[in-house]
């Protein structure tokens, strides 16, 4: 295949499919939670970090971990101890960080050029380096979420239930978003931080359009899922067209699908 | 004496004041009492999912925040019949979710374990049910299956808060059976919340009454006088005993 010649593409794919696992994987436990902003509010903290990276010429894939991941900790301390409706206070975060990466992106002098990238996401910015950590954080989270899944299921089916039974709800509420942001840190440079979100969300909504178990929705989710960015970087690199837009139309008509497959098997 | 729970001079906030009460193994008790009473709230108390802000509660002789046993406690919450309806879950993995506490990559269910699911699923009479969704079940059922979920760490406790609302009529009498049978047979303690004054007439050994603070603690027919029923509701009340 023509596609596979090119070495950028190769590790877009491999970057695409860890990517496409740990988004539906952990959108399960999110989507479940009805927590689904969450992932739009962290990919715009994302943003912030990235502009921290431009602005003191760091890794910008470091510090938009290191940004999700400490935020992800504050919004949670603030749903667990202050009375904020959880959406509120992720519009807060989302519309806060924006503005300021924003700010301290012009700071830096590089609005223009590198926004754009982060914002929509660039199948050739994946470097090799890209491709061992998110390989390795893949695997982290995968055997984290094997490790925890039981309880992570039961503290997104009743979170008070699950604590009187010796659960440590806050830690694996703390897990959670970390990986969550540290997946959304690793993801926009490809997916970009509007399109994030979409990836998390809309293969877990589609899943549960077929009204299996909770692992079996899982599994579909997680197909759905490498479908989507499969087929989104073939069509992309053929019509030309943005990888992370192709994607997450990919994952909508998929969506359409289980819909329209629904209604006429009910 | 043999207390499963002892509770000394409890207060929270404006919701509990100063209730003390204990409560010994094989107890069945009842806790009645006007909506805003702090029924609820004395239960989450008794769980630790709030901190009291002065008072104590004991589990099995410990200082609530020492007991680390928590199997030995089952819990179903208020509104198990209402449980979200888009939540893909299985009636087999809720009740799995009784094992969430020991389970990890390393150490998968047992075959112990498993079996244990599957009589206790068998004795709720979910076995024809127990690959179906959650949302497909109706709300006596939904009840059963939060009842095994809480059955399967052999709790010594069974804390249930208002179990029946959105349950009709025959699946009641079923479950209170059900109760009964954990109660005499299994030597569970039992503690629920309920506003069904019929069943407090038929199995229980004890009623706690409470609004806001502890209005009597006492035998089952004590608690039925009209003075306390007048006390508990603020309403003149009036009692019919029948044998139906």
């Amino acid at each position: 295949m023509e596609i596979l010649q090119y070495d950028f593409m190769i590790r877009a794919f491999i970057a695409g499919v860890f990517i496409a696992i740990l988004a539906s994987s952990l959108g399960m436990f999110v989507v479940v939670r009805r927590y689904s902003m969450l992932s739009d509010a962290l990919a715009h903290i994302s943003l912030l970090g990235v502009a921290f990276g431009f602005l003191f010429s760091i890794s910008t894939t470091w510090s938009a971990m290191v940004t999700a991941v400490t935020i992800s900790w504050l919004i949670e301390y603030l749903r667990r101890n202050y009375n904020i409706y959880s959406d509120s206070l992720l519009a807060i975060f989302l519309t806060g960080s924006l503005s300021l990466a924003i700010i301290v992106i012009s700071l830096s002098h590089s609005f223009n050029v590198s926004l754009f990238n982060y914002l929509f996401g660039s199948i050739v910015a994946v470097s090799a380096n890209d491709i061992y950590v998110i390989s390795s954080f893949g695997i982290l989270s995968v055997l984290l979420i094997t490790n925890f899944y039981q309880k992570l299921l039961f503290v997104s089916f009743d979170e008070d239930v699950a604590f009187t039974t010796g659960i440590n709800t806050s830690f694996l509420n703390y897990l959670l978003v970390s990986l969550v942001a540290i997946t959304i840190g690793l993801s926009i440079k490809i997916v970009g931080a509007l399109l994030i979100g979409a990836l998390m969300v809309i293969p877990v909504i589609s899943a549960m359009q077929y009204g299996k178990s909770f692992l079996k929705t899982a599994i579909l989710a997680v197909i759905f899922s490498i479908s989507s960015v499969v087929l989104g970087l073939i069509i992309s690199f053929y019509v030309s067209i943005p990888s992370g837009a192709t994607i997450v139309v990919m994952a909508l008509l998929i969506f359409i699908s289980s819909l329209f497959k629904n209604k006429i098997f009910r | 004496m043999d207390y499963v729970i002892e509770v000394k001079n409890l207060n929270y906030k404006t919701y509990i004041e100063d209730i003390s009460f204990n409560i010994k193994r094989g107890d069945y008790i009842a806790i009645i009492g006007p909506n805003g009473g702090g029924k609820s709230t004395l239960i989450r108390l008794v769980l630790g999912l709030i901190v009291p802000t002065s008072g104590k509660v004991k589990l099995f002789g410990k200082d609530r925040v020492n007991f680390k046993n928590n199997s030995k406690i089952g819990y179903v919450p208020q509104g198990v019949t209402k449980n979200d309806s888009s939540f893909p879950i299985t009636v087999y993995e809720v009740i799995k979710l009784g094992f969430a506490y020991k389970s990890s990559l390393f150490s998968s269910t047992s075959i112990e374990d498993r079996a244990y699911m599957e009589f206790i699923i068998d004795k709720v009479g979910l076995t024809d049910l127990k690959n179906r969704l959650i949302s497909q079940l109706s709300g006596g059922q939904r009840q059963r299956v939060m009842i095994a979920r809480a059955l399967i760490s052999k709790p010594d406790i069974l804390i249930l808060d208002e179990p029946n609302t959105g349950v009709d009529t025959n699946s009641q009498k079923i479950f209170y059976d059900f109760l009964k049978e954990l109660n005499q047979k299994d030597n569970i303690t039992i503690l629920f919340i309920t506003h069904d004054l019929e069943v407090i007439v038929g199995d229980v050994t004890k009623v706690l009454c409470i609004n806001r603070s502890l209005l009597s603690y006492e035998d089952k027919n004590e608690v039925l006088q009209c003075s306390t029923m007048s006390e508990l509701y603020g309403i003149d009340a009036h009692v019919m005993h029948h044998n139906h």
